[in-house]
């Protein structure tokens, strides 16, 4: 894991792929890039099966360019969609069985800090809300618990995309899906405030609708991961199929979506803020400067 | 046949607002050059489609005319589109990217 790995061999260069050699030459290792480079870098996410038009795809993709180091950053996952893509980048991804993806990415993290020391090797786990939220649950909460330095990204579809459209947790009370056809009895979880109890240092929801904000809460996510503690993202990313979202809709549903019920949050614990003020020369944290006294009219 | 983006040159090279780079879901698809737009006498670069990885999705022509508000996105058939830009004919630059134009449809 180092700028090393994504080099060319002696000798090599001419029998690589293009896009293999482009990535080499003009993609986001050692560099730093941002969501308004766009179209102008190789990225490293390459052509996968995901469904045309998917919210989570363009997640995904933020994601890969929002890491603060990629040649530095293993991405762990389990069943469910994102794993298509996410196993389509050129950064190390490790494939769990379902569930366990937060127990695989405790002893990952654990192993690289004994391997690598202080030289930062960050680990983001991306999976989705069935994954996280309920066979990944115990795993997830108890990876929390430990205070377990990576990052956790939930991919909320609100529904078992893969697999024909069963309710998740995360689906909402009400929700009619092709295996639910009576809707959802219960209300969907409130993983964000289990997040809090649990102790995490960080947690944020966000829709990919706002690739800015995208970009700033998984940086701040990845940072805070590396020393702090645990950190958790929930995102937004609609399933076209299974909600009949047309795709030239998307924008618009995850736009409505914000609007009603997945409002921008981020919690941010003190320690947190303090570390990335300090180790990052974050501005947002410091505190805000007094405003001047209101003029006192004179007596007259 | 089947649908993929298409970006007029004409209207944006003119407004340059670069986010239908940001919101397509498919990577190394939607591109960026500076010289395509600019050679034409246009005052900015251009954004424009890597037609082999474009799935149609339409979501950038959502983001075209109603974010930006310029309209500056159409979906059409492949087949009719004289010239496109295809991934072997992508240059990657510095800052920017070039593409050759060619028939998208092979024979």
């Amino acid at each position: 894991m180092s700028l090393d790995y994504v080099k060319f061999s002696n000798g090599f260069e001419k029998f690589m792929p293009k896009e293999y050699r482009d990535m080499v030459e003009h993609g986001p290792f050692g560099k730093k890039v941002s969501v308004s480079q766009m179209g102008s870098f190789k990225e490293i996410l390459e052509e996968h099966p995901m469904c045309a038009g998917c919210a989570m795809t363009l997640f995904i993709r933020l994601a890969m360019i929002a890491f603060p180091n990629p040649e530095d950053t293993i991405t762990v996952g389990t069943a469910g969609c994102g794993r298509l893509a996410i196993s389509q980048a050129a950064i190390p991804f490790v494939y769990g069985n379902y569930g366990d993806q937060n127990g695989v990415a405790s002893g990952l993290s654990r192993g690289l800090r004994l391997r690598f020391g202080d030289k930062p090797k960050d680990v983001v786990v991306m999976a989705g809300d069935g994954g996280t939220a309920d066979i990944g649950f115990q795993q997830v909460l108890h990876s929390w618990f430990r205070k377990e330095r990576f990052t956790t990204i939930m991919l909320d579809n609100e529904v078992y995309g893969n697999t024909g459209g069963q309710e998740s947790g995360m689906t909402n009370r009400g929700a009619v899906l092709k295996m639910a056809p009576l809707g959802k009895k219960f209300e969907k979880m409130d993983m964000l405030q289990m997040a809090k109890v649990a102790g995490c240092a960080y947690v944020a929801t966000v829709v990919p609708n706002n690739p800015r904000r995208v970009e700033s809460v998984i940086k701040k996510a990845v940072l805070i991961a590396r020393e702090v503690g645990s950190t958790y993202i929930q995102a937004y990313t609609s399933c076209n199929i299974e909600y009949a979202i047309p795709t030239d809709k998307v924008m618009e549903d995850a736009k409505t979506v914000e609007n009603d019920r997945y409002q921008f949050s981020e919690y941010v614990s003190e320690e947190a803020k303090q570390y990335l003020t300090e180790r990052y020369g974050y501005k947002e944290f410091l505190p805000k400067p007094a405003a001047p006294a209101a003029a006192i009219p004179s007596k007259a | 046949m089947y649908l993929v983006a298409d970006i007029s040159v004409e209207i944006c090279a003119s407004k340059s607002c670069k986010l239908c780079t940001q919101y397509c879901p498919e990577a190394n698809t939607i591109l960026y050059s500076e010289e395509m737009g600019r050679d034409q006498g246009f005052k900015y670069g251009t954004a424009y489609v890597a037609v082999d990885r474009c799935k149609g999705c339409a979501q950038c022509v959502w983001v075209c005319d109603n974010m930006a508000k310029n309209n500056a996105i159409k979906m059409i058939m492949i087949d009719q589109l004289p010239k496109a830009a295809l991934t072997d004919n992508i240059t990657y630059g510095e800052k920017s990217t070039t593409a050759v134009l060619a028939s998208p449809v092979v024979g």
